[in-house]
């Protein structure tokens, strides 16, 4: 059986080797690859196509191995595998250690930081941040809940989507 | 019907102002006859057995003020409750002040009327809101209709909508923009980019904020509307104290910028729902059916057969809410 997938890769040297190397290592076979490296996407990472192929058995193992790897599988046979999260935290967000914030955030399972945007007031308790996150599919409110929380202790008004 | 009509403020004036409008039109249509037989304020009441002249009766209470000078039928000093054991009526209109730390005197003059058998339409979040089982109870127990519509959302039909036109479906949850002036504020802060304070002031100068603006941009209000809804709609059985709630002081200029960006726009949400009741500012999709500005609330409900059903009305205003009101007081005729 084939199966469609799409990375999305960081822009930097050696990425695509390193995605590549387990499909052919685990027996299955390239059909496909397509890779652009001029076509980015917002978060200023590449999306690449690649087309495996191989009996089911051997293509659930690079599923498993390139996620374990931490490569981002987005789409699956065109099924979306990752939801975004968009949050606006508002408080001292600089003196709260934002490095920290980050840290905590991506151990909430299933879930990655992906994009940040901060925007310093002049009262720096009234500073805000957008955060972006990939969420695996179906995980998405509870993920939500766990963002809230880690928010609310560092003392940050936490604003969700609906 | 003999209508009897504690508070006497904007609803209740607004109330006073329809029957003017409609008395004719809903006599000739439902061969209802709508008597005010009662009026009451903090300064007494005007009782005629006869019917009060609605136009006079809010004439008095424009020029003094006070209900209780209401030529030859005001009763100076009269309380709710005298009012209610004094007068013969049939249905209680209570639209006295929202009171959320023990909703008296409400729910008493709720209460009471009910075990005298008389039918009752509020408005009033404060006994919907604490003690929503009671009444609900008592209502049943006495064999006489409960009517709330005006609670939530003012014009903006909910609670029958729900329970008439949707009754086939089940509710599984309930989002919405429930409080007009917080939704008023964000609207004017996302347009013109505008701080907190300022935004509140000026809504407080065109009389949108009251001067002591609390209950609205602390959320309180909206939480009540979670509850009522919660209750009434969802079944469960859940009081104040278990929203959660969120207001919408800390909301920054910046904040907004930000969410912008993304396409979303930041509105005071209340969710009701079997796992959360909480009332936060969230994040809505600019075009989304959230995405309503000025006072305006919306609510989407989210059937089991009809998918997401959303309304949209005027989240307050005195005809607009009194609108409500007079819809309640013609089912409850309808059901006789």
């Amino acid at each position: 059986m084939r199966l469609n997938l799409v990375l999305e890769l960081l822009d930097v040297p050696g990425q695509l080797l390193d995605a590549l190397n387990p499909i052919g290592r685990l027996g299955a076979n390239i059909v496909a690859v397509i890779h652009q490296r001029d076509v980015k996407t917002e978060r200023g990472t590449i999306p690449v196509q690649i087309t495996i192929e191989g009996d089911k058995q051997t293509l659930n193992q690079v599923l498993k191995v390139l996620e374990d790897d931490g490569i981002q599988i987005m789409q699956v046979d065109g099924i979306v595998r990752k939801e975004k999260i968009t949050t606006i935290m508002v408080g001292n967000i600089v003196d709260q250690d934002l490095k920290d914030t980050v840290n905590l955030l991506n151990k909430v399972e299933g879930v990655m930081v992906a994009d940040l945007d901060l925007k310093i007031s002049d009262n720096p308790e009234k500073s805000a941040s957008r955060i972006m996150f990939e969420a695996e599919l179906g995980r998405k409110k509870e993920a939500m809940a766990k963002i809230k929380e880690i928010g609310k202790q560092k003392g940050f008004l936490v604003i969700n989507e609906v | 019907m003999k209508i009897c009509i504690l508070g006497f403020g904007s609803v209740g004036q607004g109330v006073a102002r329809v029957f003017s409008m409609k008395r004719d039109i809903i006599k000739q249509e439902y061969g209802l006859d709508l008597k005010l037989v009662a009026a009451a304020d903090r300064s007494g009441a005007a009782i005629d057995p006869d019917g009060l002249d609605t136009d006079l009766l809010l004439n008095t209470k424009k020029d003094t003020g006070k209900i209780s000078e209401y030529p030859k039928h005001g009763v100076k000093g009269i309380s709710g409750m005298e009012v209610l054991d004094e007068v013969d009526y049939d249905c209680l209109i209570e639209v006295t002040p929202t009171n959320i730390e023990d909703a008296e005197p409400a729910r008493s003059h709720i209460l009471k009327a009910m075990k005298d058998g008389k039918n009752v339409v509020t408005s009033n979040k404060g006994p919907l809101a604490l003690s929503f089982k009671e009444l609900a109870h008592t209502a049943a127990l006495n064999k006489v209709q409960f009517k709330y519509e005006a609670s939530v959302g003012g014009a903006m039909p909910i609670i029958n909508f729900a329970h008439e036109t949707l009754s086939g479906c089940k509710i599984e949850s309930i989002y919405g923009i429930l409080n007009g002036t917080t939704n008023y504020i964000l609207s004017r802060m996302a347009k013109e980019g505008s701080s907190y304070d300022q935004t509140l002031n000026e809504a407080q100068e065109m009389g949108i904020a009251e001067t002591d603006p609390t209950q609205d941009v602390e959320g309180e209000d909206a939480a009540c509307k979670v509850v009522i809804l919660a209750n009434s709609i969802l079944n469960m059985d859940v009081t104040y104290d278990d929203v959660e709630v969120k207001g919408i002081s800390q909301i920054t200029p910046e904040s907004i910028t930000l969410a912008k960006k993304e396409g979303y726009l930041i509105k005071l949400i209340g969710e009701v729902s079997p796992d959360s009741l909480e009332v936060s500012p969230r994040l809505v999709k600019e075009g989304s059916p959230f995405a309503v500005e000025g006072t305006l609330n919306v609510a989407t409900l989210k059937t089991d057969l009809a998918d997401e059903v959303t309304v949209v009305g005027k989240g307050a205003g005195s005809v607009e809410t009194a609108s409500a009101i007079l819809s309640d007081i013609i089912s409850i005729w309808k059901m006789k």
